[in-house]
């Protein structure tokens, strides 16, 4: 009798992430990077939520610390991350190694050096088969071969015995997302999947998503600082700055009322089709070295609507409204 | 053969790693570039004091010397058994690091040997650097020519012979000891130099080439072309300038498998010739007397030379480094 | 693929007939009579004439070139004027060469197997204290003339610790495994000593290299054990520059034996060119000297192709196929 993998049914949790409170910093020879100070963000079941920020802002670290993947000089120095109700951070590094690719599983930026270039990519998705499922030689292949036609490979039969540089980038980021969702993880986190590719491949690979995580019934952490992007994926919107949230909402109504100075800049410096103007405008200065941060709140040095408070007392962050938070000074409050 | 140097055993590998930053501002800014980095890892450090304290030992080493060299300090002349260290001779002459198989003394007969073979090491380096100079220079200045075609396939060929090989087979063509090229006649030091400078020459002309090629694809060697005459001195002398730094570069790398490849000849007796204290050559000595257990005999020259590749080792190690900072996170100690 | 290793071929070639040249006026620009040598005692104006024109050195120097190379292509490397009566140089270097490559074979496998484990532990434990450990005793074997090494070994083991089969010498095969592999222990030891620092100091390096990879972070990212990922990624790649450096060293084994196997007494090649250059013997020197090059462009094609076997990205050409 063949066996049939089963997938574990999972129990239906709506919320997938709580995560409170994190800080995880950077112990360097220049000093100590505050990378994400102090955060607090939830992920739900069947939502794809979006972090935006510049370079360096702490979005991919956030999505580092949640994978475990966080090593020397970095550490998590406190906080907590609830995967259903279960504390990552009290995890074992084996326990850990088991539950990445499995129930969580990321795709990173460039895709690539991404792959390993002496394997194939068959062996590439076979390997984290076999690391997670008990599942047989053909079944593995037979699952390989579904997932590179879910995530709309051409030819995928052949494609198993290709190596990584024979593909596109395209291609190879495809292989990402079919290895990322060879376990059926119930969040993924997309940190920049399509910076490095073509405007069109990068509509695709959304689409792509989009239908999977339907299907799936995933959560989706989606990283990028492209604004647009966020507009047509994401429901809901977390922008960062310097390592700290200055905003949430849901996605329409970040994009009418954005709240934060900064947010609003950001949106400021799209270009729009149906406006005339002559020059874009951009936020001036410069983003601060997170070994460096200013007094008070981080964005008041280039904020054009800084108080006299700002530079002196950072400010929380708040509830503004239904799914609305935000961390500035302004008179708007509540 | 020398031993293969610290990261590979081709030389031609070596010098492609090398390559001279486009513009001369660059080129102050590498050096005092290399000169931090160089300073921040510790093993380069070390390497540098090693090599000064080997300077110092073979630029004194008439001073510290207890004897001369080449004195024999028993009677009748010839062969006895080596003596310990802290031995004395008949007339009460203290050998500290004991005496070798003709009573001369060792420790004396080691520091001019570390004199003969830093002389011989840092000229063969220079006849080398002179030789790749002209060669490269060429090359790289009628890039395209049949002469650069010529002198490139020569370089080709010369480093396919293994650079022990190839020393041997010269000094094989050009006799043991003093020669005779024509009216002149070369001391057999000097012989080994140019033999040791003809195998590492090869290397210093590819580096020499690439620069001048670099160089020559530079805006302002266009500009003095065009300025005539008087611009195409300047122009030789710029190129020139900025060929420096990695030729020096290059240089400091070869050192210690020069040091080596010189003692391996010596050591063969295809180098230097006794009664001349060659460190070498007291090691080969040695050889006869090991079942009579004179440990000492192989063991201070060898030792000496081991410390003085080990210090350019260290040095050329530590130099790579700071060209490629890349390496240096990775070699901290 | 075929056509880059068909163009490295035909490099190879003018190379090598370039190095035949310079062999050739090497020997023949030499200063020293090798008819004297040969005719000792019994040089007489009749006799001198008769040889010379049967060696043919009263031809002019092209043709001489000619002549002996066409010969050397058929394999007839001369006579040696000075050893065994007269023997073929073509047999001398059969002779001598199996010795020197089963050292030469030994002292590679001396070599890798201290390399490996050693460089792959450095690599994991960078920066601990078994790393720093290793790269010094790295750095101290790199540095070591082999001659000195050879001779400690003998010293400390022949002599003081009284192993008769320390002190050189060689068995035949013929004679004996165990015989034979014994005493060429020390001397793949000697040899192999510098030649495993490189290796090792290549391996670590690479592996460093490579753990930086992003590949190496997507398998930590899928859940993959770090066994795996050590071998599968990390190794795996790294070993591919490691065989460059291997290739390339066959000039290190070659030239490093002839030290070896002078302090060793062992009859391979190297002691044979030591021998050819002391008693001025041309032909053997030609002969010994052409085959290690010859045997250098052979070793530096094998890496080519072994290259072009273990990296995919080789083998296969580029994107979208």
């Amino acid at each position: 009798m063949s066996r049939v993998f089963r997938w574990e049914s999972k129990v239906k949790y709506s919320r997938l992430l709580e995560i409170s409170d994190l800080v995880t910093r950077f112990h360097t020879e220049e000093g100590v990077v505050k990378a994400v100070d102090g955060n607090s963000m939830h992920l739900d079941a069947g939502e794809t939520l979006g972090i935006v920020g510049e370079s360096g802002c702490g979005k991919t670290v956030t999505a580092l610390s949640i994978m475990g993947l966080i090593e020397n000089p970095g550490r998590i120095e406190s906080g907590s991350i609830l995967f259903r109700g279960d504390e990552l951070l009290d995890k074992t590094p084996q326990e850990m190694q088991e539950i990445r690719g499995k129930e969580i599983a990321m795709v990173f930026q460039d895709p690539m050096n991404s792959l390993n270039p002496t394997l194939t990519v068959g062996d590439q998705i076979d390997r984290v088969l076999d690391f997670h499922t008990p599942l047989s030689r053909t079944e593995k292949r037979k699952r390989a071969i579904e997932l590179l036609r879910q995530v709309e490979m051409p030819e995928p039969e052949k494609r198993l015995d290709n190596y990584p540089h024979q593909l596109s980038g395209g291609m190879r980021q495809r292989v990402l997302i079919a290895m990322a969702l060879s376990c059926n993880p119930i969040v993924l986190i997309l940190d920049e999947p399509t910076t490095a590719l073509d405007v069109t491949i990068e509509a695709q690979i959304f689409e792509l998503v989009d239908k999977l995580k339907a299907q799936y019934d995933m959560g989706i952490i989606l990283i990028t600082h492209d604004l647009s992007v966020v507009a047509n994926s994401c429901d809901r919107v977390i922008v960062m700055y310097a390592g700290r949230i200055v905003e949430e909402a849901p996605v329409i109504d970040l994009y009418e009322d954005p709240l934060h100075p900064y947010t609003r800049g950001l949106l400021n410096s799209i270009p729009q089709l149906d406006k005339e103007e002559e020059r874009l405008p951009s936020i001036p200065g410069e983003v601060p070295e997170l070994i460096n941060l200013p007094e008070g709140c981080n964005f008041s040095p280039r904020c054009q609507e800084a108080k006299e408070r700002c530079p002196h007392d950072d400010p929380p962050l708040v509830k503004v409204g239904p799914g609305r938070r935000i961390a500035c000074w302004m008179d708007n409050g509540a | 053969m020398g031993t293969p140097d610290a990261s590979t055993s081709e030389q031609s590998d070596l010098s492609t790693s090398v390559m001279a930053p486009t513009t001369e501002k660059k080129h102050r800014g590498l050096l005092q570039e290399i000169w931090h980095n160089f300073k921040k890892n510790r093993l380069s450090l070390a390497g540098g004091i090693i090599v000064m304290i080997a300077v110092a030992l073979a630029v004194f080493a008439p001073v510290l010397s207890p004897h001369d060299p080449v004195k024999q300090f028993r009677d009748p002349p010839g062969q006895h058994s080596p003596l310990p260290p802290l031995s004395r001779s008949e007339e009460g002459a203290l050998f500290l690091l004991g005496s070798d198989k003709f009573g001369r003394d060792i420790l004396s007969r080691a520091l001019y040997g570390c004199r003969t073979l830093l002389q011989l090491a840092t000229g063969s380096i220079t006849i080398a650097l002179a030789l790749g100079l002209l060669m490269g220079g060429v090359a790289g200045y009628r890039k395209g020519s049949w002469v650069d075609e010529l002198i490139m396939r020569v370089v080709d060929v010369m480093l396919s012979f293994p650079t022990l090989v190839l020393a041997i087979a010269l000094v094989g063509a050009f006799g043991i000891g003093k020669t005779d090229i024509g009216p002149i006649t070369l001391s057999n030091m000097y012989k080994i130099a140019i033999v040791i400078a003809i195998t590492y020459s090869p290397a210093f002309a590819r580096v020499m080439r690439g620069v001048v090629l670099q160089e020559m694809a530079e805006d302002y060697v266009d500009a003095a072309k065009m300025s005539g005459g008087a611009g195409w001195q300047i122009l030789t002398g710029e190129i020139f300038v900025n060929t420096i730094p990695p030729m020096i570069v290059q240089a400091s790398l070869n050192m210690a498998t020069t040091v080596l490849t010189s003692a391996s000849l010596s050591f063969l007796g295809l180098g230097l010739q006794p009664p001349r204290p060659s460190l070498g050559i007291m090691l080969n000595e040695a050889r006869d007397y090991l079942f009579g257990g004179a440990w000492w005999y192989p063991l201070v020259p060898g030792f000496f030379i081991l410390l003085i590749i080990l210090g350019f080792n260290l040095l050329g190690d530590g130099l790579r480094d700071s060209l490629d900072p890349r390496q240096a996170r990775r070699t901290q100690l | 693929m075929a056509v880059y290793l068909l163009k490295r071929l035909l490099l190879a070639v003018p190379t090598l007939f370039g190095a035949s040249i310079i062999i050739f006026l090497l020997i023949h620009i030499a200063p020293g009579d090798p008819v004297r040598v040969m005719l000792g005692p019994m040089d007489d104006p009749a006799l001198r004439a008769k040889i010379v024109h049967q060696l043919g050195l009263d031809l002019p120097l092209h043709e001489q070139y000619l002549r002996w190379l066409g010969k050397a292509v058929q394999g007839d490397f001369g006579i040696s004027v000075t050893i065994q009566r007269g023997s073929p140089v073509l047999e001398l270097l059969a002779q001598r060469y199996s010795v020197t490559l089963e050292l030469a074979f030994l002292s590679t496998i001396i070599a890798l197997l201290i390399a490996v484990p050693a460089g792959i532990t450095s690599a994991l434990r960078q920066n601990r204290l078994s790393d720093h450990i290793a790269r010094i005793v790295a750095m101290v074997g790199v540095s070591v003339p082999n001659f000195f090494l050879g001779i400690m070994l003998i010293l400390i083991i022949g002599v003081s610790l009284h192993q008769p089969w320390a002190t050189g010498g060689f068995v035949p095969l013929s004679k004996g495994l165990s015989e034979n592999l014994i005493r060429m222990l020390l001397p793949a030891i000697a040899l192999g000593t510098a030649y495993s620092a490189i290796i090792m100091r290549m391996l670590r390096s690479s592996m460093l290299d490579i753990m930086s990879q992003d590949y190496v972070r997507t398998a930590r990212a899928m859940g993959i054990g770090w066994r795996s990922i050590v071998r599968q990624d990390i190794v795996k790649n790294a070993l591919i520059p490691v065989t460059t450096v291997m290739g390339n060293s066959i000039g290190y084994l070659l030239g490093g034996s002839i030290i070896t196997e002078t302090i060793f007494r062992l009859p391979g090649m190297g002691r044979l060119i030591i021998i050819g250059v002391d008693r001025r013997d041309y032909p053997v020197i030609q002969g010994v000297v052409l085959s290690i090059v010859l045997i250098r462009i052979i070793v530096n094609l094998s890496v080519d192709i072994l290259y072009s076997v273990i990296d995919p990205r080789i083998r296969y050409g580029a994107e979208g196929e």
